[in-house]
C-alpha cells in the first residue's frame, strides 16, 4: 500500500469490499434490490435497444454467418439450387421479408400445436459478463406475457422466459449450460433430459435404461404442470449421435437443436396451456421422395 | 481525487455500459462474445492512482451488476473488481511497465480482463452459482481476452483521451 496515506487506502478497501458483501448479502436474504433495479434497466433499455436493433441488425447477421461458415459449406451445392430459384424472385426488402416468413412459420407451428401465441422480435442478446445465454425480445407484461411461459421458434424450442418488463422480456436461452427440459422420444413413450451444453449441441440422457435411443430420433417437450415452464408437444432437436458406454446408468446421446439459436429473429411465447397434448403433431415430416422406376427397353440389335 | 471527477468518470462508464448492452451484445462474434466496457474500465483501474483504482473498480462493477441480463447476486461484480482494484493499486509501479508500450498495455488488458471474468466465477462458485462447464467458461474467458486484444487497438486512444479530459487541470499535471 502507499506509504504515504497508506492508512487511508486500507480503509477505503475495508469500507468497499464490505459494501459489496453487503450487499451480496442483502440480495441473497431476499431484499429484491437487484430485480427491481435491473428491471428499471430493463425498461430503459429496451426503446433504445429496439432503435439499434434495427440499426445494426445486419452486423449481427454478418457475423452469425462467419460464425455458421463450417457447417454451411457440406449445404453449398443444394443451396445454389435454392439461389438460382430465389434470384427470379422480386426481393423488396429482405429483412422484413425474412423476418415476416419467420413469422408466418412461427405461427404455424403454434396453429398446429393449438397454442396461444404473442409473437415478439429479438432485439438483444445476453452480455459476455453475465455468463448467461439469453436473449431480449419487445414483448412484456402489456403483451400478456409472464415469467416461466415457452418461447418457440419456426422449428420448435427456443428457451423459457427469465423476467419480464412492460414492454421487452428475457428470455434464458435452451442453449444455456443450467437449461434443462424434460423430452420424450417422439412415436414411443421414453423420457429423458435434455440440457444445454453451451452452442448448438445439446445432451440426451434418458431415463428409461430398457428405452433405445437411434440417430434421427425426434425429441419433444414432456411439459410441465399446467403448462410452466413448458407445454408439451414442442419439438426440442434431433439425435445426432448415440454415445455408447456399458458402465453408464443412463443411456446418453447428442442432440442437434431444432432452433438455431444464431439466426432467430421473431419468436413466439406460447402464452396459454393447449386443451390438449399435441402429443407428436408437431414433429418435422421427412419430405416425400419420388423413386422412378425405369425399365429397359429391348435394344434393336438384341432383336436380330 | 476531487468528487466531480469520481462523477464525470462513472458517468463515462455508465456510457460505455449503454453502448456494451444496446450495441456490442448484439453482435455474433465468433467463439464468444467481448465486452468492451469491461476493457475500458480496466484501462481506467490501470492509469488510475491507488485509491481511484479502488474506487472505480467498485463503482465500474456495481454498473455490470445491474446489467439487464444478469442472474448474480447485486454487488459480485462490485466485490470482483474492487478486488481488482486492490491488486491494480498494490502494484501500481509494476503495472506502469506496461501502461509505457500501447502492445503491452493490450496484451495486460487482454490478461487482466480474463483475471476479473475469473475473479467472477469463483466468488459465483463460492456463493453456489452454476455458471456451466469448464470448456463453457474457458470458450467465454478465452473469447473475452482475444476480441479485446484485436478490438481494443481501436479504443484505447479513445478511452485514454477522454480519462485525461475528464481530469481537472491539476491532476493533468
Amino acid at each position: 500500500m502507499a506509504r504515504g496515506g497508506g492508512n487511508r487506502s486500507r480503509l477505503l478497501l475495508v469500507l468497499l469490499l464490505v459494501s459489496s458483501l453487503f450487499l451480496i448479502t442483502l440480495d441473497l436474504r431476499g431484499v429484491n434490490l437487484a430485480g427491481s433495479i435491473r428491471s428499471g434497466v430493463t425498461t430503459v433499455f429496451s426503446s433504445i435497444e429496439g432503435f439499434f436493433s434495427k440499426v445494426f441488425s445486419p452486423i449481427g447477421n454478418f457475423t452469425s454467418d462467419v460464425r455458421n461458415f463450417g457447417q454451411s459449406k457440406s449445404r453449398i451445392t443444394e443451396l445454389e439450387k435454392e439461389v438460382d430459384l430465389l434470384k427470379s424472385q422480386k426481393v423488396l426488402d429482405e429483412d422484413v421479408v425474412g423476418q415476416l416468413n419467420q413469422l408466418k412459420q412461427v405461427l404455424d407451428l403454434a396453429g398446429r400445436g393449438e397454442y396461444r401465441v404473442v409473437a415478439a422480435r429479438v432485439i438483444n442478446r445476453g452480455s459476455t459478463a453475465t455468463f448467461k445465454q439469453t436473449i431480449t425480445i419487445d414483448a412484456g407484461s402489456s403483451d400478456g406475457i409472464s415469467k416461466n411461459m415457452t418461447v418457440i421458434s419456426e422449428a420448435g424450442l427456443v428457451g423459457v422466459v427469465k423476467s419480464v418488463t412492460s414492454n421487452s422480456s428475457i428470455v434464458l436461452l435452451m442453449s444455456d449450460p443450467t437449461f434443462k427440459i424434460g423430452v420424450r422420444i417422439a412415436g414411443t413413450q421414453s423420457i429423458g433430459v435434455v440440457s444445454g451444453q453451451g452452442g448448438n449441441k445439446y445432451l440426451l440422457q434418458l431415463l428409461d435404461a430398457t428405452g433405445e435411443i437411434k440417430v434421427g430420433d425426434n425429441l419433444v417437450a414432456r411439459g410441465s404442470q399446467n403448462g410452466s415452464p413448458f407445454v408439451p408437444g414442442v419439438p426440442v432437436g434431433t439425435v445426432s449421435s448415440v454415445q455408447s458406454n456399458a458402465s453408464s446408468i443412463t443411456q446418453n446421446a447428442d442432440v442437434e437443436g431444432a432452433s438455431n439459436l444464431e439466426r432467430i429473429g421473431v419468436v413466439a411465447v406460447v402464452v396459454s396451456n393447449p386443451k390438449q397434448d399435441p402429443r407428436d403433431a408437431l414433429v418435422p415430416k421427412p419430405s416425400p421422395t419420388v423413386t422412378v422406376y425405369v425399365t429397359p427397353s429391348p435394344s434393336p440389335s438384341a432383336s436380330k | 481525487m476531487s468528487r466531480i471527477r469520481v462523477l464525470n468518470t462513472s458517468l463515462f462508464l455508465l456510457v460505455v455500459f449503454v453502448i456494451q448492452e444496446t450495441i456490442v451484445s448484439r453482435v455474433n462474434f465468433p467463439i464468444n462474445g467481448f465486452s468492451l466496457y469491461l476493457a475500458a474500465l480496466i484501462i481506467i483501474l490501470s492509469l488510475e492512482e491507488r485509491s481511484g483504482a479502488l474506487v472505480f473498480g467498485f463503482i465500474g462493477g456495481l454498473i455490470m451488476d445491474i446489467s439487464a441480463t444478469a442472474e448474480n447476486p447485486l454487488g459480485q461484480w462490485a466485490l470482483a473488481l474492487t478486488i481488482v482494484g486492490y491488486l491494480f493499486s498494490v502494484n501500481k509501479e509494476s503495472i506502469g511497465d506496461f501502461t509505457d508500450t500501447p502492445l503491452m498495455f493490450l496484451i495486460f488488458i487482454s490478461v487482466t480482463s480474463a483475471l476479473s471474468l475469473f475473479i467472477f466465477v469463483v466468488l459465483g462458485a463460492m456463493l453456489g452459482q452454476d455458471n456451466g462447464s469448464f470448456s463453457h467458461i474457458f470458450s467465454i474467458v478465452f473469447a473475452n481476452s482475444l476480441w479485446t486484444f484485436l478490438i481494443m487497438p481501436l479504443f484505447l486512444p479513445l478511452v485514454i483521451k477522454v480519462r485525461r479530459a475528464l481530469m481537472s487541470n491539476r491532476e493533468r499535471v
